[in-house]
């Protein structure tokens, strides 16, 4: 079994199942699936339009531990219809994030001052296009839910979104994410709110051209997003960098994560709109444009640079430019 | 004609089987061209209960041939399979199954 953990750390989080990620996320040996495939909670639109389903409805929830603390986890399989959102797996999302809280209470009715080491914490991985069509009603509500269990979370449990997959996280997954506390993400990650086929579909190869995964991945991809300071952490593409990055992220303490965060709070809605002043100013054609105004002399060259080489060198978005927030 | 998700239940008794030795095993993402399977220990009295979910119509006897080869090359017993299924081929179908079985250390 040790084996087994071990050897997960070392897979790349892009190609792992939404199992494997959640497993080697916790702490060895930690990891307990709460409804998962044996209870067999699946779809129940899907069968009646004929489409396939699957046992745990493309969302793995569990609890396990990092160090002694909770952590609760929702992790999204992007191969089962493109990770999109139905009812059930909405569902398990939003009762894992509740289950965290309720834990936090719990917690903290027994010992007052929960000491940080010990506050039970909220991982997502996103993999998703966002919602599934198929039962759309029953889906955007568990998106609405679940940003309204992350602000009940706020100064109690910490929320971490992470983003590695093939899909990335698009649609109203793509703002559930961006609510979260702290956003982490690879290269390879992606996130936006209408993705890059939508985008070409509705106004033409001229405006955005989906096949050009250049361009692509340098307006919603990792690097991009961390720039501007849409996403906290960039890592390498390993379960074992998500999972340090999600132990550093923890600690940090309760009291300072809001900082992190991109909305919710006056100041955030500020800086937000300050961004949006900027971008009018800027005007830019391409992300490029950003990189360079942002101090990246040679923007050309951000895309093909290795992590350990763009970390080291690049130049992200700051306030004082008019910069978004973490 | 209307789309539907078709359920198929075939029983297969392989010779001299032996008893399935896992309680819950699960394997596989319903991705593309793939499928998931559940493998319970049931006493059926030797033989083996399969259940496929599949949108795909006119393979049944296809996924007979593909499973009663499974359990008699390995001669599983007392075991409860379920299956679901988003068009894999009965190759790929064959492979999850033997792989979902190499899980058992």
């Amino acid at each position: 079994m040790s084996g087994k953990w071990n050897a997960l750390q070392a897979l790349s989080f892009l190609e792992c199942n939404a199992r494997q990620r959640a497993v080697g996320l916790v702490d060895e040996g930690s990891f307990t699936e709460l409804a998962g495939p044996r209870d067999r909670l699946s779809s129940p639109h899907l069968p009646v339009l004929g489409e396939a389903i699957q046992f745990d409805d493309g969302v793995v929830t569990a609890v396990g531990l990092i160090g002694k603390r909770p952590v609760f986890v929702a992790s999204q399989e992007g191969r089962f219809i493109g990770g999109a959102v139905g009812e059930v797996g909405g569902a398990k999302m939003v009762n894992i994030v509740r289950l965290a809280r309720q834990a936090f209470d719990t917690m903290s009715a027994v010992k007052d001052g929960l000491e940080d080491a010990r506050r039970p914490a909220v991982v997502i991985s996103f993999d998703t296009g966002g919602v599934r069509l198929h039962e759309a009603n029953a889906g955007l509500l568990a998106h609405a839910e679940l940003i309204d269990q992350f602000q009940d979370c706020k100064g109690k449990v910490p929320v971490i979104a992470l983003i590695g997959g093939r899909v990335g996280c698009f649609g109203g997954m793509g703002f559930v994410a961006a609510a979260a506390d702290v956003l982490i993400m690879s290269q390879n990650g992606r996130i936006g709110l209408t993705g890059p086929e939508v985008i070409e579909e509705e106004m033409g190869k001229e405006e955005f051209d989906a096949s050009d995964r250049a361009l692509v991945y340098r307006t919603t991809g990792g690097k991009h997003r961390y720039i501007m300071g849409d996403c906290n952490v960039l890592v390498a593409d390993a379960v074992a960098a998500f999972r340090n990055a999600v132990i550093d992220a923890l600690a940090v303490p309760c009291a300072d994560i809001d900082s992190r965060r991109r909305i919710g709070s006056l100041e955030k809605v500020e800086g937000q709109l300050k961004l949006v002043d900027l971008c009018v100013r800027l005007a830019p054609k391409d992300s490029r444009d950003v990189w360079r105004y942002a101090g990246n002399e040679h923007p050309e060259a951000v895309a093909d640079m290795s992590l350990a080489r763009f970390l080291s060198s690049v130049k992200r978005l700051t306030d004082a430019q008019g910069g978004g927030t973490p | 004609m209307r789309k539907q998700l078709n359920e198929l239940n075939f029983e297969f008794r392989a010779d001299a089987p032996k008893d399935f030795p896992s309680e819950f095993l699960h394997y596989g993402v319903v991705g593309s061209g793939d499928m998931e399977i559940i493998m319970e220990k049931k006493p059926l009295g030797g033989a083996v209960r399969v259940k496929v979910l599949t949108p795909v119509s006119g393979f049944s006897e296809v996924w007979r041939r593909v499973l009663g080869r499974f359990v008699n090359d390995t001669r599983i017993g007392n075991a409860s399979i379920e299956i679901n299924d988003c068009n894999a081929t009965p190759v790929v179908g064959s492979l999850r199954l033997r792989q979902a079985l190499s899980e058992i250390e």
